[in-house]
């Protein structure tokens, strides 16, 4: 691991070889060999062949044990803020030199100017932050996490979920959410739900129905189809549509029909406020805040669409109880939540699912699919994939994990294309990243854009290979670390499983039906707000 | 309309909460004192003998229940293995990584999951022999298991 060695820079490391002495084999003198540890992990992999990687030893980060080699904050590079502008000057258009929308190019640059740890502070209502773009790093810092690590959020959800609507969030002990909550009462919440939505067969049970979606889009891409085959510029929109379609499933129990619902009817309701949650929740988070001081349009808006989704969520969890209380048993996801917390835990665990979930997995979709469109060997080879396990058959449970290439393939885009650019904890102790102290509070994101796609970390970093995720050999760089599009951990995303099955399914079913193909200039990414590409969608879509 | 839905979700949760209450909520934290598990519950209450071994050679002999994972195991018996099993078995971290030996990772019933092998890959000091303990459930003929527990970064900091 070249990458590693050549970074012996920080005194850190130096400590790190140090204890990854004490720690072989001849100190703890196993009586079996099988059961050795590798004495070595950081230079080779331990594995032949197959699935392997730990990379690095965890160390203490308690700064005691290494104050001589400890720098302070005050040294950690970056971009010098002015006085009163602070660094939020450069985000302004023209002038600054730095673009909201291409944060990733931002952190490209950083890193080549400053290193792979890189301090910006004197950001207008934001804490000072850390961008981090060591996987090692990373690593140690999602290893050392205590039992609630606090992940920085968006500050109009706080707001709302806190201040605005705290009869409801607040009414009962922990059942304000997952997102935008911190501490016991963060925890107590997750350890309710994460049983339910996160246990390995939980999301298995939907494979039918959303896999009935899935074709439901298929169909819908037939229909929209323009003359000459491709899908209309709006392709995204329809993509948004298949997934709160899917959501609606899993959270709600419910077919909402978005292809083809009624402007009265409660699906419109939602999609609408889906919609105007996700536009004005951009410019809330990304502008001043000026709804801090009042309640500007943008935020009544705002926190109209919250209400409605809430409220709906809300009468869908009715449904579910009653049919919990007549059935006796429970069925799905919603039953399982309402039976096992209780049906407000039930609703507000569908709130952040929504809140979340859906822009997120249809632009990973549309990402994926640009990206197989530009890619015809990959398609015949995950046709012929499909082909082999389907043979012709609807899909049931447990397919998909005969299909090592297509859950491949969308590991590659996400490691290339993540569509959340990086992963954030605002630290909850003094922590050591890098060689320097750290202090409490301040942001720290894991630039796992940069890194996913740095040689470092990576062979052949900028090439599309979804083969390294399937076989890897020591001569192959591939650090676990540095593409974590779910994260790791504690907060790991909550509606993984979920999000895997509905992307497995609709692209499996897409290359099913479609030879596509991209014939426009290339397309390069932007943040809005998620990593998405930067165009009309239009792939030629013909029929297999 | 909506300051009503509250209020109803209100009595029935409370309603629900009574009817539900013990079956799978206990799950609070894993040092928590009442016994779970994150499994089925075995028929009959049958024992067998399960040794970690921790990195620096210390050796935890425990007494276990068939039908338990070894995650239930370390979380029932208090064992003190810092930082084991943090996401509670929900397979979204690697911490409760453990070392078997060849024979008895080979006669495990189950291979490991497509879940559990992503959590694998981040585990440190991986092997051949590398399985989750809260994706490895115990049968009767597994008594007298012995499994190594590898260094996380909690060890060190001890």
């Amino acid at each position: 691991m070249s990458g590693r060695i050549s970074v012996v820079k920080w005194p850190l490391r130096n400590v790190r070889g140090a204890r990854l002495i004490t720690t072989s084999t001849q100190n703890t003198k196993p009586t079996e060999s099988a059961l050795e540890i590798s004495q070595k992990p950081a230079q080779t992999c331990p594995v032949k062949g197959f699935r392997a990687r730990s990379t690095h030893a965890a160390i203490d980060t308690s700064i005691f044990d290494m104050a001589p080699s400890v720098k302070s904050w005050n040294e950690v590079p970056g971009p010098r803020p002015l006085p009163f502008l602070g660094n939020t000057w450069r985000f302004t258009p023209y002038i600054g030199g730095y673009s909201v929308e291409h944060i990733d190019k931002v952190c490209l640059s950083l890193r080549a100017e400053y290193g792979n740890c890189v301090k910006v502070t004197g950001l207008l209502g934001r804490p000072d932050m850390l961008f981090v773009f060591d996987a090692s790093e990373v690593e140690r810092v999602f290893r050392g996490e205590d039992a609630a690590p606090h992940r920085p959020s968006m500050p109009s959800l706080n707001y709302y979920k806190h201040t605005l609507r705290k009869d409801f969030f607040g009414a009962e002990e922990n059942c304000a959410g997952v997102i935008a909550v911190h501490g016991d009462s963060w925890s107590a919440f997750r350890t309710k739900v994460s049983r339910v939505a996160l246990s390995a067969g939980a999301a298995a049970q939907y494979t039918v129905p959303v896999s009935e979606v899935a074709d439901a889009f298929v169909q819908r891409v037939r229909q929209i189809r323009d003359d000459n085959s491709e899908t209309p510029g709006d392709f995204l929109n329809e993509v948004h549509k298949w997934s709160l379609e899917s959501l609606g499933l899993i959270a709600l129990d419910t077919r909402l029909n978005c292809f083809d619902a009624s402007e009265d009817s409660e699906s419109m309701r939602l999609i609408h406020a889906v919609q105007t949650f996700f536009l004005s929740v951009g410019q809330l988070e990304l502008r001043a805040p000026w709804w801090r001081l009042y309640p500007t349009k943008m935020f009544r808006q705002y926190v109209k669409a919250l209400d409605t989704i809430l409220s709906v969520t809300l009468s869908h969890v009715e449904k579910a109880l009653k049919e919990c209380e007549a059935n006796g048993s429970s069925k799905s996801l919603l039953q399982d939540l309402v039976a096992a917390a209780g049906p407000r835990v039930a609703a507000v665990a569908a709130l952040d699912l929504f809140l979340v979930g859906i822009d997120t997995t249809s632009n990973a979709v549309a990402s994926i699919l640009y990206q197989l469109s530009l890619r015809p060997s990959v398609q015949e080879r995950l046709y012929e994939e499909v082909s082999k396990v389907l043979q012709g058959r609807p899909m049931k449970p447990g397919d998909v994990n005969q299909m090592p290439y297509l859950k491949a393939c969308v590991k590659e885009v996400m490691r290339m294309y993540p569509v959340v650019i990086g992963n954030g904890r605002q630290l909850t102790k003094d922590t050591v990243i890098c060689g320097y102290n750290i202090p409490k509070g301040t942001q720290v994101i894991f630039q796992h854009y940069v890194m996913g796609n740095s040689d470092d970390y990576f062979s052949n970093a900028s090439e599309f290979k979804p083969e390294r995720w399937m076989t890897r050999s020591p001569a192959q760089k591939h650090h676990a670390f540095a593409s974590l599009p779910f994260g790791y951990g504690k907060r790991m995303c909550l509606g993984r499983r979920f999000a895997e099955l509905e992307i497995h399914t609709v692209i499996c079913k897409m290359i099913q039906a479609f030879k596509m193909e991209y014939h426009h200039e290339p397309m390069d990414y932007h943040i809005h707000p998620m990593y998405t590409p930067n165009g009309p969608i239009r792939i030629k879509m013909t029929d297999r | 309309m909506l300051r009503n839905l509250l209020r109803s979700v209100t009595t029935r949760n409370l309603r629900c909460s009574i009817k539900n209450n013990g079956v799978t909520t206990n799950f609070v934290n894993q040092r928590s004192i009442a016994p779970l598990s994150t499994t089925e519950l075995a028929l009959k209450e049958e024992k067998v003998k399960v040794t970690f071994v921790l990195y620096d050679g210390k050796k935890l002999d425990t007494e276990a229940k068939v039908g338990d994972t070894l995650l239930d195991v370390v979380v029932n018996n208090d064992l003190n293995i810092e930082g084991y099993g943090a996401c509670e078995g929900t397979l979204t971290c690697s911490t409760c990584h453990v070392v078997l030996k060849k024979q008895d990772y080979d006669r495990l019933p189950e291979e490991a999951c497509d879940e559990e092998r992503d959590m694998l890959d981040l585990a440190y000091g991986l092997t051949d022999t590398s399985r989750l303990g809260c994706q490895i459930t115990l049968t009767k003929d597994m008594d007298g298991l012995e499994v190594k527990v590898p260094e996380t970064i909690n060890d060190a900091r001890s």
